[in-house]
């Protein structure tokens, strides 16, 4: 369980965050959704200690501030929006940096499954730095899956905290990603993720945030949240989700996810 | 596969001991080995007729041109070890300021002698080196004689200085370079002020010791009536040195620049202070006084 | 199965698994040194051979008091010496590119060179104006303690400025260092108007390096600091990697990466220190080899920061036989070959891959 009460957070003398409380359950994808500059990603950063932020944050019934590095390490993975690399390693040398001394240690074969999830078998000695965008993140996720391969760990769920995990990604490997998510959070373990796709949302997740101007503007169910009025609201658009497609714009839904 | 790759090595580490190694130098032929450093005791040296002794010198030690057939050792503050060794000297006679320590010392382990000759820059200094160079190689009668030789000539120098001048010195100033235009000129406590003065002409700079880079106010002040500078040229052409020094809008306004009196000498000769500085002095003396 | 793909399909660069490369390439170089090691006790000015000399010894002759000079005083300990500081300046470059996350950083980049630079000017200029009990009890160290002193000092100064409630900023260290180096350069000026003749070329002399002036004295007492220095960089190895990902996948990594920061610039401050503080400046290899081995073998710290000491060992070794041999019987500083041998070869590395990698 992940408990954040009075979130605030400031940019210099400005607030970007207003005191946000939420929470999310392990065994569940929660997503955070919102127009551009809602606070989206800060509320995820705060999350994960990358900001200074005022207010408490619980992980596990833990106060995450009294935590070490390596034991905020060995409960959860954090995938960033872009990750620049500063020199040339291959595709496996980066997934193998998620082995962690302790906890993985001796589980050399990881890497090598979570390149196959995500696709990428094949890839272990191109450069990173060679891949595309949609590439290079989805290597990341693999590094990520190596730090927390077990859902559940000595009975303590462990944690995905992605921003935008699927925002470059062709439509093939979003859902091969979002499925992913999905399987971890059946497994035990909690997925927070920030989301620009709605549909996508809409399929993989079990609770919505909807954000605006750094505040907290609905929470529920995909249902509840991804409604008419809620998402005109948040997004100062006319949003009707009953209007069928015109025939000269078709609406895209995949209606299976492909099975290998 | 391994063990056959350790032996290749092995057998490589022999041999490059064995092989890699030049035979060692052989016994030395004469009693004394020595490496003469500074050019005035290298001229010393051969003066007094010790020149088959020599085995190296440094890098100031240009005359005689059978000097520069020696080795060269190097700058004689930079020492190194193993190439004064390399030599294998008996002696090194050395005029102060050689180095580094570390060098010293370990000559000094290797039983090399050092002796340091005292390095005043005036008549008596002369002397002095003379007789300290001929102690060292023990041929004091013929040091003697030659000090006593040098000493006339010098004497001699001084006093046809003196009646040139007619009681009037002339102010130099000896200018040592002018890197990026700026002049670098020397004060008190230098060999060049030691020769100007022997020579029976006044430092224009009397007010700081050793070399400094001069300001346009200093040099207006110190309104020398001569330039004094190293010949590096061979005795060649001047004028394009000339006229950069003529440009440089300070001294344009000097004595020395109306006169265009700029004396060109060869830096061994004229501040070595070694058997040569009477022919300096008189040659320096001559151009100062118009003799 | 997917097909691979069009990345694949491009023909993009596929490097072999490098760990096992980078293990040979160890073994290699610890050949290699103990072969440069044996020829550079062999060769030099003075026509000494060490076989000849060891035949002698061992057949329980007598060897000349001048070979055993050359041999144990001269050669032994700028061997010595030659390791130390070839292997710490290389490891010290590759830790702060780790740091920087740049290729191009040097050992000096965190103020070591400006700082012994200065230190070693003072001590060169203002000596004869100290006490002189003070000076005959550093004697020949007095120069080398006081660039230690420099270089040491403008580290942790820098260090302090950076470091703000135990976060270390790498970018606010490189420009404050900029500016101290300035600082630095200005004072040294002063200095520099102040000496004299002698003194400023024994200035000159100093900041092209050289290992002449390497005494066992010295050795021993650079030994323990340098090797204390580099006793670090190993378990920094992994940090340093993931710092690569940037500070923040770093620090979600479980790295503690202030303190990562904190032990690699000490021990660079350390170790190039006092490499620095004995033989002046020495150029190049704080740079060439970390790169050299990175296209050979990859970034990986694990392999890269025990491989370029050896390999730094050995280019200071070979330099430095080349700078004893090549104007017999004087001595061209070191830092002037590795200059001369490093910029080319570094100009050819970055033409060759030219367009290829993204450094």
């Amino acid at each position: 369980m992940l408990y954040a009460k009075d979130i605030t957070v400031s940019l210099g003398s400005k607030p970007v965050l207003h005191g946000i409380t939420c929470t999310a359950a392990a065994g569940e994808v929660t997503a955070i959704v919102g127009p551009n500059g809602s606070g989206k990603t800060t509320l995820l950063r705060a999350l994960t200690g990358d900001i200074a932020h005022g207010g408490q944050i619980a992980l596990n019934d833990r106060d995450v501030t009294g935590m070490q590095a390596w034991q905020l390490a060995s409960l959860r993975g954090v995938l960033p929006q872009a990750t620049p690399l500063a020199f040339p390693f291959t595709v496996i040398e980066v997934v193998r940096m998620g082995l962690m001394a302790g906890v993985s240690a001796g589980r050399n074969h990881l890497p090598e499954q979570a390149l196959a999830q995500v696709d990428l078998t094949g890839y272990e000695n191109c450069f990173y730095q060679e891949l595309s965008g949609g590439e290079q993140q989805r290597v990341q996720l693999a590094r990520v899956l190596c730090q927390v391969w077990e859902p559940t760990l000595d009975g303590q769920s462990r944690w995905l905290f992605l921003d935008e995990p699927v925002s470059s990604l062709d439509i093939a490997h979003q859902l091969q990603v979002m499925q992913i998510a999905r399987a971890f959070a059946e497994g035990g373990g909690g997925v927070i993720m920030v989301m620009h796709d709605l549909n996508l949302t809409a399929m993989f997740s079990d609770k919505v945030i909807l954000m605006k101007n750094g505040r907290i503007v609905k929470t529920g169910t995909p249902v509840e949240v991804i409604a008419n009025e809620p998402l005109s609201d948040a997004y100062g658009c006319k949003i009707d989700l009953s209007r069928p497609a015109p025939a000269t714009a078709p609406l895209f839904h995949p209606a299976t996810v492909s099975t290998h | 596969m391994i063990p056959s790759f350790f032996k290749l090595t092995a057998a490589t580490c022999v041999a490059v001991l064995v092989l890699g190694a030049p035979s060692s130098a052989q016994q030395p032929t004469s009693d004394d080995r020595i490496v003469s450093i500074g050019g005035a005791v290298t001229e010393i040296v051969f003066a007094l007729g010790q020149e088959h002794r020599l085995v190296a010198r440094d890098t100031t030690s240009v005359y005689p041109a059978a000097a520069l057939d020696l080795p060269d050792v190097g700058y004689m503050r930079r020492l190194s070890p193993e190439g004064v060794l390399s030599v294998n000297p008996d002696l090194i006679l050395t005029e102060p300021g050689s180095g580094p320590a570390e060098t010293l010392d370990i000559l000094a382990e290797a039983h090399v002698g050092l002796v340091q000759v005292p390095g005043d820059y005036s008549a008596e200094g002369i002397v002095n080196r003379v007789t300290s160079v001929a102690a060292a190689l023990g041929v004091e009668d013929e040091g003697a004689a030659l000090a006593e030789e040098i000493r006339a000539e010098l004497d001699a120098a001084e006093a046809e200085a003196e009646a040139l001048s007619g009681g009037n010195r002339p102010r130099v100033m000896f200018i040592l370079s002018m890197p990026g235009g700026r002049i670098n000129a020397s004060g008190i406590d230098t060999r060049a002020d030691g020769i100007i003065r022997m020579a029976g002409g006044e430092n224009a700079l009397p007010e700081f010791s050793q070399y400094r880079i001069l300001s346009d106010e200093a040099i207006i002040t110190a309104a020398p009536d001569f330039i004094l500078m190293m010949d590096r040229s061979g005795g060649g052409d001047h004028a394009t040195a000339d006229e950069e020094l003529w440009s440089h809008p300070a001294i344009a306004l000097t004595p020395a620049a109306e006169n265009r009196a700029v004396i060109r000498m060869d830096g061994a000769f004229l501040l070595s202070f070694g058997p040569r500085t009477a022919d300096a002095v008189a040659t320096l003396a001559a151009h100062l006084h118009g003799g | 199965m997917v097909a691979l793909s069009d990345t694949l399909a491009r023909g993009a660069i596929r490097g072999t698994d490098r760990a096992v490369l980078a293990r040979r390439v160890s073994v290699f170089l610890i050949i290699l040194l103990v072969i440069v090691s044996l020829y550079s006790l062999t060769t030099g000015a003075a026509g000494t051979s060490a076989a000849q000399a060891l035949a002698t010894w061992i057949t329980g002759g007598e060897v000349s008091l001048r070979d055993r000079v050359v041999l144990l005083d001269i050669r032994l300990p700028r061997l010595m010496m030659g390791v130390l500081v070839g292997a710490s300046l290389a490891v010290s470059g590759a830790l702060m590119q780790g740091l920087f996350r740049n290729p191009l950083a040097d050992p000096g980049i965190v103020g070591i060179s400006s700082g012994a630079g200065l230190g070693a000017i003072t001590a060169i200029v203002l000596g004869p104006l100290l006490p002189v009990a003070f000076v005959s009890l550093l004697g020949h160290y007095l120069v080398p303690f006081a660039a230690f002193l420099g270089g040491w000092g403008t580290t942790l100064l820098l260090y302090r400025v950076a470091t703000r409630k135990g976060r270390t900023s790498v970018a606010t260290m490189l420009l404050a260092g900029i500016a101290l180096a300035a600082f630095a350069a200005a004072i040294s000026g002063i200095l520099v108007y102040r000496a004299d003749d002698n003194q400023l070329r024994d200035l000159t002399f100093w900041s092209m390096g050289s290992l002449a002036g390497a005494s066992w004295s010295k050795v021993f007492t650079a030994t323990p600091i340098i090797i204390l220095g580099m006793a670090a960089a190993p378990f920094l190895a992994k940090g340093l990697n993931a710092l690569a990902l940037g500070e923040a996948t770093a620090g979600h990594l479980g790295i503690n990466i202030q303190l990562v920061k904190r032990i690699a610039i000490l021990s660079v401050a350390a170790s190039t220190g006092a490499a620095v503080a004995m033989t002046g400046g020495i150029g190049f290899i704080g740079i060439v080899v970390p790169h050299l081995l990175r296209l050979a073998t990859g970034p990986d710290n694990r392999y890269l920061l025990p491989n370029a000491a050896l390999l730094g060992a050995i280019l200071l070794i070979v330099a430095d036989m080349i700078s004893r041999v090549i104007i017999a019987p004087a001595e061209l500083p070191i830092g002037i070959v590795t200059a001369v041998l490093g910029s080319p070869v570094f100009l050819w590395i970055l033409l060759r891959r030219r367009g290829v990698l993204d450094l």
